[in-house]
């Protein structure tokens, strides 16, 4: 343990957070009860306010203090600026921390009685000030960053991210599909202004194709990533087109000759240029080999595998539609029963009927109806709860394009509310009225296929309260749009949450709308949550300014929370354990990489001798805190890494209550622990113990059945409950149920054991858990 | 019935809260008025509110007008809105739940009487019959003698026997019935 010379003065600073807080825990007893020779505490109305930063600066300043602990919203919150703030006063930044006693404490617990939301807040204050003045000041480490970025997904949102960093930066972009554009190269015109979807984007794809600083792969995507943020190695896999993009000058020989229509060019404008085998079509006849003038087909072409090696990400993976035959009463997939996107595609650059809205029989329509919400805003499990925000309006676009292509067709929208706002759409909706376009509030009920290739549609008007028939040529179902398959495997990858949506999690909702809480990963557009043209290409634009932001430091820091080696047998154990190759053997002594070390902890319990501590995180400043956290009352502690902290923060957002008993420990991985610290919070009064992590690093998760069956068999001797969990960051009602019942287990058990120790039990014994 | 102006008076936000503690009341609140219940259901068209528009009386506490509804008796338990509502809301149960209430309340109309006089014949024969049925029900609604030249064809042409079947032992029956009447028909209330 480090102990410097000089007592440490530790200023507490406890945040009202104008009633948030304060409406729940008396602060006045907590800061009576904390206060000591060399603590001092300060309560204020919004520390986050010039006054209250103001307010520990001048502490500092004065020479009261030199370390702080504060007590307010979560550290996601505001940890960086009080950070800054104390290194501008002269203090080492990690000698302040921060204890969230509003999402993990006054928000969850304002139900319960005040003193023991008092009594968890006072624990937490004080094991707080224990760790303070156990932890040592530490400076970060500084990577070198790797100035090329890796752009996945080529929709609007992605074509814009490459093309607004490229000029500075080095940019790698890549799509799973042959060519570029994503879903808006399969729209017709666009809303709210009618401009053609492909006049507007083809020039975009064109310089996405042709810009020196943009490396471009189609039919690409993400196989495997190593590294850490700032220095990534990501295996690329490239599945075969069979004809090379750099060779094929679009001339259409080949096509011409195959037997078997398998080679085509996706669509005319594709970007890029080039033809492509369809190989569950091609018969290997070999015809298009010998024609193509310029040697591209290569019928042997095999699925490729590359690296690449870049420093940050940015996520543009987009969305796609709910497939609507979930949803029995509305009978898709029948015969002239669409989904949006198909009605687009019709009318788009890739339409396959030359551009012609046309029933399965090829004839015009002339009733079509819209149907909306198929799949959104459902809570009852089978659909999506979320408002998929652009069909209210894309499908009054569709409805004046079947105005504007036959003024005496008809075109129906159901709706349930009509959500156009926005900028020009309020005007939009009245233009499509104007148009002539019939709305019937209600959503539609059941849809019939009849014989003869109609649709009979069934609801109820609810302005009037009456039940309707129609019949169709026609149905348009407006679908639930979902984040692409693959985004939660390529998140997971990156050790980058989703939301119980599905959709990427922002670093902060609000204030950091395209950070992600990997500080080297951003994202853009649809894989944000649905959105127009307008809205992506803006989150594009913002997510290439924060890359380049954070390209351009040149360096990153990197938390400076690792491994010392104490002591050291030479006995290899831990260069065998840690999964980052991070640790050697040199000289027959453990040597350690700090830059390729994750501070994951692996090697800590590893170690037969007990000679690692990761500094900060060692056993006893671990031990410190939890005696000061117990002292007072027992209470469940929860040993929780970053990814679940960041569940419970939105547990603290929804307000969703659990016990008081719960006592949050965080860590940066809970493989630092071993059977030291977790027995000593038994001793210390802890009635249960839990372990949860969030991670979706496999490295780690798959120890984690190891270490906590390891931790079971070494803590029994204390007959107390502990469990494991993983609670990935969308999963917070998982968390706060696994809570309640652990809590609750735990005091159960806990009230059995003392009525046994008070001799009590005769007779009655049924109380067990 | 007439449609009154709504003024606080016309609410009564107990009702409200005593209706989403009961079965079907549950998500009452987050209804979103989609319409896709009244649309699904086959006899809402013979309602006087649509299921839809019950559910937003219940919101707004308009005691009253739900529970003097035709609309409480005349769902056939089909469940195709409760199975079909995106919010989770269950107007079938929430039917069954008013049922009681309304009688409990006092209320009689017709379509109230159909099925006391229903439930009557049951219990006594442990049987229904629609001979029963039809004459009784005659004799509490006068409206009904309009349909008496309908009923006397059903029966010369046989699609109405006027035999009546009865159950041998009804005592379990009646035991059953007992208990319902008992529990107010409110036991189930949470
Ligand atoms: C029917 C319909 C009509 C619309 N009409 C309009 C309109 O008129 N006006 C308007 O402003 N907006 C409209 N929109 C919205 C518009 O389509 C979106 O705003 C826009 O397409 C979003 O762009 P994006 O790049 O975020 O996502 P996408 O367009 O979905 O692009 C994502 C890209 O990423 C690729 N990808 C996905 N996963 C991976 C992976 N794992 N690896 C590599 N690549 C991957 C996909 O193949 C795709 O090319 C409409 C939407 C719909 C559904
Ligand atoms: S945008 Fe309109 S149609 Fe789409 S889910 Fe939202 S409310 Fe429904
Ligand atoms: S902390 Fe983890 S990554 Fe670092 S040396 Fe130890 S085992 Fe390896
Ligand atoms: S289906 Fe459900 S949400 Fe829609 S109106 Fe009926 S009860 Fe309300
Ligand atoms: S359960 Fe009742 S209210 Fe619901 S659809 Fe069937 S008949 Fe109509």
């Amino acid at each position: 343990m480090v102990d410097n010379e000089k007592p440490k003065n530790i200023g507490v600073y406890l945040c009202r957070c104008g009633g948030n807080i304060s409406d729940v825990v008396d602060l006045q007893s907590i800061t009576e009860s904390v206060k000591g020779e060399n603590v001092t505490v300060n309560i204020q109305d919004y520390l986050c306010s010039s006054a209250g930063q103001e307010k520990i600066k001048s502490d500092i300043e004065k020479g009261k203090i030199d370390r702080v602990v504060i007590g307010s919203c979560s550290p996601k919150l505001h940890l960086e600026t009080f950070r800054s703030m104390v290194k501008g006063a002269g203090v080492n930044p990690n000698l302040l921390e921060i204890t969230n006693i509003r999402e993990q404490a006054s928000w969850v617990h304002d139900k319960e009685g005040k003193d023991s939301v008092n009594s968890k807040v006072r624990g937490l204050i004080k094991g707080a000030v224990a760790r303070m003045s156990s932890i040592e000041p530490l400076v970060p480490l500084e990577k070198k960053l790797v100035d090329r970025t890796l752009v996945v997904g080529g929709g609007i949102a992605g074509i814009t991210t490459a093309l607004e960093l490229a000029d500075d930066h080095e940019v790698i972009l890549i799509e799973k599909q042959p060519y570029l554009g994503g879903h808006m190269i399969g729209l017709s015109k666009t809303f709210p202004t009618l401009d053609c979807s492909q006049c507007i984007l083809t020039p975009k794809m064109v310089a996405v194709h042709n810009h020196p600083g943009i490396t471009m792969h189609t039919q690409t995507e993400v196989a495997d990533v190593a590294g850490s943020p700032g220095d990534y190695s990501i295996t690329l896999k490239h599945s075969p087109r069979y004809v090379d993009i750099k060779k094929c000058i679009s001339c259409g020989a080949c096509t011409r000759k195959c037997p078997a229509g398998a080679i085509f060019l996706p669509f005319a404008q594709t970007v890029p240029q080039a033809y492509m085998i369809d190989m569950s079509k091609c018969d290997r006849c070999g015809a298009c080999v010998k024609i193509c003038p310029r040697d591209a087909v290569n019928l042997d072409a095999k699925e490729e595998i590359t690296t690449i090696s870049v420093g940050a990400v940015a996520i543009a993976t987009g969305f796609e539609p709910i497939d609507p035959s979930f949803i029995e009463e509305y009978n898709y997939p029948s015969p002239n029963l669409l989904t949006a996107i198909e009605f687009e595609e019709m009318l788009s650059a890739k339409s396959k009927t030359g551009m012609r809205l046309q029933k399965a029989d090829a004839s015009f329509p002339e009733r079509v109806a819209f149907v909306l919400c198929a799949g959104s805003r459902d809570f009852t499990g089978k659909g999506r709860k979320h408002c998929s925000k652009v069909c209210c309006i894309y499908s009054q676009k569709q409805a004046q394009l079947v105005k504007k292509m036959k003024p005496e067709a008809e075109a129906w929208i159901f709706y349930i509310d009509m959500r156009s706002a926005g900028r020009r759409f309020e005007e939009f909706y009245h233009h499509t009225q104007e148009k002539g376009v019939n709305y019937v509030r209600g959503k539609v009920a059941e849809i019939i296929p009849k014989q003869d290739g109609t649709l009979m549609v069934q609801y109820e008007d609810t302005n009037l309260g009456r039940k309707g028939r129609e019949i169709f040529d026609i149905v348009v179902l407006c679908p639930a749009l979902i984040p692409s398959a693959g985004t939660k495997e390529l998140a997971d990858r990156l050790g980058v949450p989703l939301g119980d949506d599905g959709f990427i999690e922002e670093k902060h909702v609000k204030l950091d709308p395209v950070n992600t809480l990997n500080q080297a990963v951003f994202a853009a557009g649809c894989v944000l949550g649905p959105k127009d043209i307008h809205d992506s290409v803006t989150e594009g634009v913002s997510a290439a300014h924060k890359v380049s932001q954070f390209l351009g430091k040149g360096m990153i820091l990197i938390p400076p929370e690792k491994p010392m080696i104490l002591e050291c047998n030479g006995c290899g154990d831990c260069v065998k354990a840690c999964p980052y190759n991070a640790l050697t053997l040199s000289g027959g002594k453990a040597m350690l990489s700090p830059l390729a070390c994750t501070g994951c902890g692996i090697c800590v319990p590893a170690c037969p001798i007990k000679g690692i501590e990761i500094r900060n995180f060692t056993r006893s400043q671990l031990k410190a805190q939890l005696k000061a956290m117990l002292e007072d009352a027992p209470g469940v502690v929860v040993f929780i890494d970053p990814y679940a902290y960041a569940a419970a923060d939105i547990a603290g957002v929804n307000r969703k209550q659990y016990s008081s008993l719960v006592r949050f420990i965080s860590l940066p991985s809970i493989h630092v622990l071993d059977a030291d610290v977790v027995n000593a919070a038994f001793e210390y009064g802890a009635t249960g113990v839990m372990l949860i992590e969030g991670t979706t690093d496999e490295k780690l998760a798959s120890r984690s059945d190891d270490l906590y069956k390891t931790l079971k068999k070494d803590t029994r001797k204390h007959k107390k409950p502990l469990r494991y969990s993983h609670i990935e960051t969308a999963q917070y009602e998982k968390l706060t149920d696994l809570l309640n019942v652990f809590a609750s287990q735990a005091g159960a058990k806990a009230e059995k054991r003392s009525r046994k120790e008070k001799g009590e039990e005769k007779g009655e014994e049924t109380m067990d858990a | 019935m007439q449609k009154e102006t709504i003024i606080p008076e016309s609410r009564d936000n107990a009702f409200r809260d005593l209706i989403i503690k009961m079965p079907g009341g549950e998500n009452l609140l987050t209804c979103m008025q989609c319409g896709t219940c009244a649309g699904s259901c086959p006899v809402s068209h013979e309602m006087d509110y649509t299921p839809r528009q019950i559910v937003r009386m219940i919101q707004l506490g308009l005691k009253k007008e739900v529970l003097n509804s035709n609309t409480i008796w005349i769902c056939t338990t089909c469940f195709s809105c409760s199975v079909r509502c995106p919010r989770g809301i269950y107007p079938t149960e929430l039917m069954e739940t008013l049922k009681p209430i309304a009688m409990k309340e006092g209320i009689r109309n017709k379509n109230a009487k159909f099925d006391t006089v229903f439930a009557d014949v049951v219990k006594k024969n442990g049987r229904a019959s629609e001979f029963l049925l039809f004459s009784k029900y005659s004799i509490s609604e006068p409206g009904m003698i309009k349909q008496a030249p309908f009923g006397i064809s059903l029966i010369t042409k046989g699609k109405l026997p006027l035999s009546v079947a009865k159950m041998d032992d009804t005592r379990e029956l009646e035991a059953i019935f007992k208990l319902g009447e008992e529990n107010d028909g409110m036991e189930t209330e949470k």
